[in-house]
């Protein structure tokens, strides 16, 4: 399966479009990670715990694009946007979304 | 090129996980999380909080934070009893303790503190005899002697400080709610082990001072009176049942001397009816 | 005790009023889709350059939807031991498939075949309130083509 956000691949013809595939996930972290986030406030620095979770978010979106994509047929996944909501606070939404294609 | 759009399955993007079971699961296993945290606290906070040395509590409850006693002769009477409990209890020098007679309808009594005590006349009036008062002295001198008023204050602190970290990041009014409920009807535990510690521990001194634990029952047959038909459930408590109080009583004297009326209770000193209120006439010719 | 009958009675609402809400937009979901299955919707931002002049124009389509009280409160406790948070997973979903639905209406009154350069955003109207509301809002847009006859 190709992932890509480009739309023109040089070497490649898209045979086929299959329409919008999307993944999303919703995660948290466990109460510790977001007290310490919250000690982490007075001093600065990166939030670890906060990028492995926006990490494990995207990964799991990807995923599930990925699952979609797969159940129509595709073999690439062209032009992938990612985006972001707030549901709940302490929760990470990230949202995949992009075109199912078939390359020849 | 074509273009096309096929129909894509459901529940890619969702879980298959029934929400009531997924509901189920959440709340016992963060009700278990809960209270087992706020015992592991508790513990270690109460362990603590024991090394305190006690002229820092002292220093906590300044003279002047404190009216000091009224003189009077219940005061008097009080304060003598004190000091052969304090000697039966084998409390050491820099514990000193000062118990103070509250002229109040309030029947309780407690201690706090830097090792004062409080009496109020709702409760003396009820005891029938000299060995209820004692029992109900040496109870509350029993929690300084155990260091219970610093330690239930650093275990409240700790947990309670614990409690409000976890609850200020749900962002749910109810479920925070839950929570640090949960959380405090947990911490209740302590308070019950505490007051059986000084019951046991009071019940020790009345051997000594009589030789027997007669009449020791008289004070929770009184409360239990006070609490009237309402009924709590121990586990929403910071007492043990009065009944469980009574039975613990009665399951120790027959330890010791295999029965509860075997000798008389030594009664209150005559004129100890007159003292109850003689606090309030005086204030009142002022 | 109040506190956890009151609680009860909300969870109990949540519960019935959200799940029987969830289905109904499902299947309300499946069969738009079914019915707008001709016209593709495509993040890819160029049309294909062949002959045919086509007619261009912007459409979209937004939604808000509400979490219901047993959603939160799963997600709230979720929050203290972290994983997955399974109670908004069908939100987002119904929220996102629903904006590219009515993103898709509004082309099929337009007689358009096709979306082209489809973006999704999602805003926060319930951020200002503090934590008092919970809400999914997606906002898609994109352009509709129509081949001109």
């Amino acid at each position: 399966m190709l992932v890509t956000n480009i739309e023109i691949l040089p070497d490649k013809q898209i045979v086929e479009h299959l329409g919008l595939v999307q993944g999303s996930s919703v995660r948290a972290k466990h109460v510790g990670r977001d007290i310490m986030a919250g000690l982490k406030n007075i001093f600065g620095g990166e939030l670890k715990g906060y990028t492995e979770l926006l990490q494990e978010s995207r990964a799991e979106a990807m995923e599930r694009m990925i699952e979609q994509a797969e159940a129509v047929g595709a073999n690439a996944v062209l032009n992938v946007r990612f985006s972001t909501s707030s549901v709940a606070a302490g929760a990470a939404e990230l949202f995949a979304y992009g075109t199912a294609v078939v390359l020849e | 090129m074509k273009y096309s759009n096929p129909q894509i399955p459901e529940g890619i993007n969702t879980s298959k996980q029934h929400p009531l079971k997924e509901f189920l699961m959440l709340t016992s296993g963060v009700l278990v999380l809960i209270v087992a945290a706020v015992l592991l606290l508790g513990f270690f906070a109460d362990k603590l909080a024991h090394h305190i040395p006690f002229e820092v509590e002292l220093k906590i409850v300044s003279q002047e934070l404190l009216d000091a006693p009224e003189p009077g002769p219940m005061q008097r009477y009080l304060e003598g009893l004190t000091e052969r409990i304090v000697s039966a209890q084998g409390l050491s020098e820099e514990m000193p303790i000062t118990v103070h007679y509250v002229d109040d309808d309030t029947v309780n009594a407690f201690a706090t503190l830097g090792g004062h005590i409080y009496m109020f006349r709702g409760l003396l009036e009820k005891l029938p005899h000299e060995n209820a008062l004692t029992m109900v002295l040496a109870h509350e001198i029993a929690h300084v002697k155990h260091r219970h008023p610093i330690r239930s204050l650093g275990r409240g602190i700790t947990i309670g400080l614990a409690l409000s970290m976890v609850s200020g990041t749900l962002g749910d009014m109810m479920a925070n709610q839950i929570v640090s409920n949960t959380g405090m009807v947990t911490s209740l535990t302590f308070s019950r082990d505490q007051e059986r510690e000084s019951d046991k521990t009071a019940l020790e001194t009345l051997m000594v001072l009589y030789g027997n634990v007669v009449g020791a029952d008289q004070l929770f047959v009184v409360l239990q009176n006070a609490e009237g038909t309402m009924k709590v459930p121990e586990f929403f408590s910071t007492h043990p049942l009065s009944a469980k109080r009574i039975q613990h009583i009665h399951a120790f004297s027959r330890e010791l001397s295999g029965s509860t009326t075997a000798a008389q209770a030594t009664p209150l000193p005559l004129d100890f009816p007159n003292w109850l209120s003689l606090g309030a006439t005086e204030k009142e010719h002022e | 005790m109040i506190d956890l009958i009151i609680l009860v009675t909300l969870l109990a609402l949540g519960y019935g009023f959200g799940s029987y809400a969830e289905s109904r937009h499902y299947k309300s979901i499946i069969a738009r889709e079914n019915r707008l299955r001709h016209i593709p919707a495509v993040t890819s931002r160029f049309p294909p350059m062949n002959n045919n002049s086509r007619e261009a124009e912007l459409v979209s389509g937004s939604v808000v939807i509400s979490v219901d009280y047993f959603k939160r409160f799963i997600a709230a406790l979720r929050n203290l031991v972290g994983g997955r948070v399974t109670s908004y997973e069908s939100l987002v979903d119904r929220a996102r498939r629903e904006a590219i639905l009515r993103m898709k209406a509004q082309a099929e009154q337009l007689n358009a075949d096709i979306v082209f350069n489809v973006k999704l955003e999602t805003s926060s109207i319930h951020k200002g309130r503090g934590n008092s509301i919970g809400s999914v809002e997606v906002l898609a847009y994109g352009t509709a083509l129509k081949t001109q006859q």
